[in-house]
């Protein structure tokens, strides 16, 4: 399976790691894990995935700047970004309503409904 | 007719020297021939002597010499001269010059003079006196004619002699309804009043006026000597007292705070409406010095009466006047000028609005914090759903394609998520739940001594070491013992928690200071050298559920904690540094704190 698509889990929750990492690779994906931004980023430039699964925990700046850090890095702003968040729709009304850079190819609220999960990765890595 | 030939005689013999007046006679070369006593008195040796060396002291004839006009035209003369007496000393006479005449020519002149030097200095220093008196002086006439003035009014009004004074003085054309001068034209007595005139400038002059009749000698009198004194000064003065009584009168008035003032013997002299108001005292009603007593703090007068300064009760309970408790702010000082005692002040003001104002604030802060609470909940049941859905993912996953390991985790993956959302409610249920705080007499030390010795082995086993450190005497206050534990509590774990973050964590120290500081306020601080926290963890620190502990924390400890310390009226803050280490302080000042409630002990059956 050489053509496996490369998925980078950004999450801090212990737990939501391991109930993400299961559902991407029992549906033929490989990953690779950071627990937080930092690594997260150094880890986009090091591994070049398919396709980030960025988890954002706070509805406020530091959120939006994560996530500018990627799309903002000519390296980084060419890989789809789905964003999963307890946060809500106001975040994603946020997000939308800020200029200058790419909008996150998907936008997925917690509790995450798995299915809709895998479709959207499908989607978007279709493309 | 023997004594009248005697008389004759005398007259003839000895009345030229016995005469008070200074009689010389001289011929036409102004040689002095011939002069009586009374000249030889007043002028000296005059014998072989020209007039003019005698009279003046002069070396030639005068300038204006009467003596050469009546030579002259033989008509004698009366004028008014100055000369030198026998002292050398200036001379003021009169001199009347008669020719004595033969056959049509003058041979001789007859010169008789007066010494008016006395009078004369009587008549100037008078006058100087009418000028000079630092008021306006006029005389006036029974038709109210200026007769004299003196020069200040000349000053003032420029001149006005002859002129009627109701003119010149007020510009009517009558006299005035209240003039003094007319009162005593009828009476004949002393009268005074006030005057308003306008001045040069337009500008209103007050007088204060004083009309006295000018008897010259026989009880009767033709004029009336007016004195008028400059008052407008005095008047102005008067008035701008008169203006700041009546500001200071509507500022005590209509002040907010309570103001009374006590004067030196005791009678309450000011009790403000706002007073009243506090002290329910009906507006007219006196109150005495025992009801002051009885209504302020016990011995608050008697620590004014010590002085000096001010003495200020920020939080006091007064009672009104029919013994109903009202917390109030005090002020108290005495009153004094220069070194003599005047009497006190009280200012009150009523902290009844603003105590109810806290209440209701303090319950509207905490329903806020219930309702972002409640939004932070959603968010935090969020990830815990997550979290037990992973779980189940894991088992369900696991079961289908038959890998242990997978269902293990899974197990454990609920197991730990239950176990979150049980303590996530059970802390959020005491962060949200509103009450008095239930304050008690306890020393602030013993409360962190506590804490530490509790946390010591757990903090060694960690390799951290927990140090206890007390600053000086710290008196018993009012606290909630068991809360401020659980902070202390919360602190310290959070401490040891950074500590073992940290990448440097065998040498890592947490410690526990407890102190009061100089503004009677107790700290407790908790430091720790551990990791320390970057600006985005320090900003967010104590805001809901925010943790930096993973599935470990809830996030509501720091803001149970915040919430503890505000309820003891205190304040927590933060300074951390990344890599140095974190300090909270707590400060707690004693003004603050919150009153032990009393517990009504019944008697138990």
């Amino acid at each position: 399976m050489g053509d496996q698509k490369k998925i980078l889990i950004v999450e801090d929750e212990p737990d939501v790691m391991i109930y993400l990492n299961a559902i991407y690779e029992d549906n033929g994906y490989t990953t690779v894990q950071a627990t937080d931004g930092i690594e997260g980023f150094n880890m986009a430039k090091s591994e070049k995935p398919d396709l980030i699964s960025l988890d954002i925990a706070m509805p406020n700046q530091t959120g939006v700047r994560t996530y500018r850090e990627y799309k903002q890095d000519p390296d980084l702003k060419d890989i789809p970004v789905i964003i999963i968040t307890a946060v809500g729709d106001d975040f994603r009304r946020y997000l939308a309503k800020l200029k200058g850079f790419q909008k996150p190819e998907g936008f997925m609220n917690k509790p995450i409904d798995e299915n809709r999960l895998l479709k959207m990765v499908a989607d978007i890595l279709a493309d | 007719m023997a004594p009248d030939n005697k008389v004759d005689r005398w007259i003839r013999d000895n009345l030229f020297n016995a005469v008070p007046i200074a009689i010389a006679v001289m011929d036409k070369e102004f040689n002095v021939v011939y002069a009586n006593h009374s000249f030889e008195k007043m002028f000296g040796n005059w014998k072989n002597r020209k007039c003019y060396a005698v009279y003046k002291n002069q070396k030639e004839v005068c300038k204006e010499c009467k003596a050469l006009a009546t030579l002259k035209d033989g008509i004698p003369r009366i004028s008014e001269e100055a000369g030198y007496n026998k002292e050398g000393r200036l001379t003021r006479y009169i001199k009347q010059t008669f020719p004595i005449i033969e056959n049509g020519d003058i041979l001789f002149l007859v010169e008789m003079s007066i010494d008016i030097t006395d009078t004369e200095r009587i008549r100037k220093e008078r006058q100087l006196l009418f000028d000079q008196v630092p008021c306006n002086v006029m005389l006036i006439d029974k038709d109210f004619r200026v007769v004299r003035t003196n020069k200040k009014i000349r000053e003032m009004f420029g001149d006005i002699e002859g002129t009627y004074c109701y003119e010149s003085l007020k510009g009517t054309s009558r006299k005035c309804a209240d003039c003094t001068a007319h009162q005593t034209f009828k009476d004949g007595k002393t009268h005074t009043g006030r005057s308003i005139v306008k001045g040069k400038d337009g500008k209103d002059i007050n007088f204060q006026v004083t009309t006295v009749p000018l008897d010259v000698g026989d009880g009767q009198f033709e004029l009336v000597m007016e004195m008028a004194v400059d008052i407008t000064e005095m008047v102005n003065l008067q008035e701008e007292l008169e203006d700041a009584h009546a500001f200071m009168q509507s500022l005590i008035t209509t002040s907010m705070a309570g103001i009374i003032a006590v004067d030196h013997v005791g009678d309450i002299t000011i009790l403000n409406p706002a007073a009243r108001d506090i002290f329910n005292i009906v507006p007219s009603k006196l109150i005495t010095m025992q009801e002051l007593e009885y209504m302020l703090p016990e011995g608050f007068l008697n620590q004014i009466n010590a002085g000096p300064g001010h003495v200020h009760l920020p939080e006091t309970d007064v009672q009104t006047i029919d013994g109903i408790n009202v917390p109030v702010r005090l002020v108290g000082f005495q009153l004094s000028r220069g070194k003599s005692p005047m009497g006190m002040a009280i200012f009150i003001h009523d902290l009844r609005e603003l105590k109810q104002l806290e209440t209701d604030k303090i319950e509207a802060e905490r329903l806020a914090a219930v309702g972002q609470t409640v939004a932070g909940l959603a968010h935090g049941v969020k990830n815990l759903i997550t979290g037990l859905d992973g779980g189940m993912y894991m088992l369900n996953s696991g079961m289908n394609q038959g890998k242990v390991e997978r269902i293990q985790e899974g197990m454990e993956m609920l197991g730990r998520n239950i176990e979150r959302i049980s303590k996530f409610v059970k802390e959020f249920l005491s962060f949200s739940r509103g009450r008095e705080i239930q304050a008690e007499l306890c020393h602030p030390s013993d409360i962190a001594e506590d804490v530490v010795s509790i946390y010591k082995t757990k903090a060694n086993n960690f390799g951290v070491e927990l140090i206890f450190e007390k600053k000086g005497d710290i008196k018993p206050a009012p606290i909630e013992y068991e809360s401020m534990h659980e902070c202390l509590t919360n602190l310290v774990g959070n401490a040891i928690d950074a500590c073992m973050t940290s990448e440097d964590n065998d040498k890592c120290h947490v410690w526990v200071r407890v102190y009061e500081d100089d503004t009677n306020a107790i700290i407790f601080e908790v430091v720790d050298d551990g990791c320390g926290m970057d600006y985005e963890v320090k900003k967010k620190v104590f805001t809901n559920f925010f943790t930096t502990k993973g599935l470990g924390g809830t996030g509501l400890g720091l803001l149970t904690t915040k919430k503890i310390i505000q309820e003891h009226g205190g304040k927590i803050s933060m300074e951390s540094r990344l890599g140095k280490g974190t300090t909270f302080r707590i400060r707690l000042p004693r003004k603050q704190l919150p009153k032990i409630i009393e517990h009504n002990d019944e008697p138990k059956n």
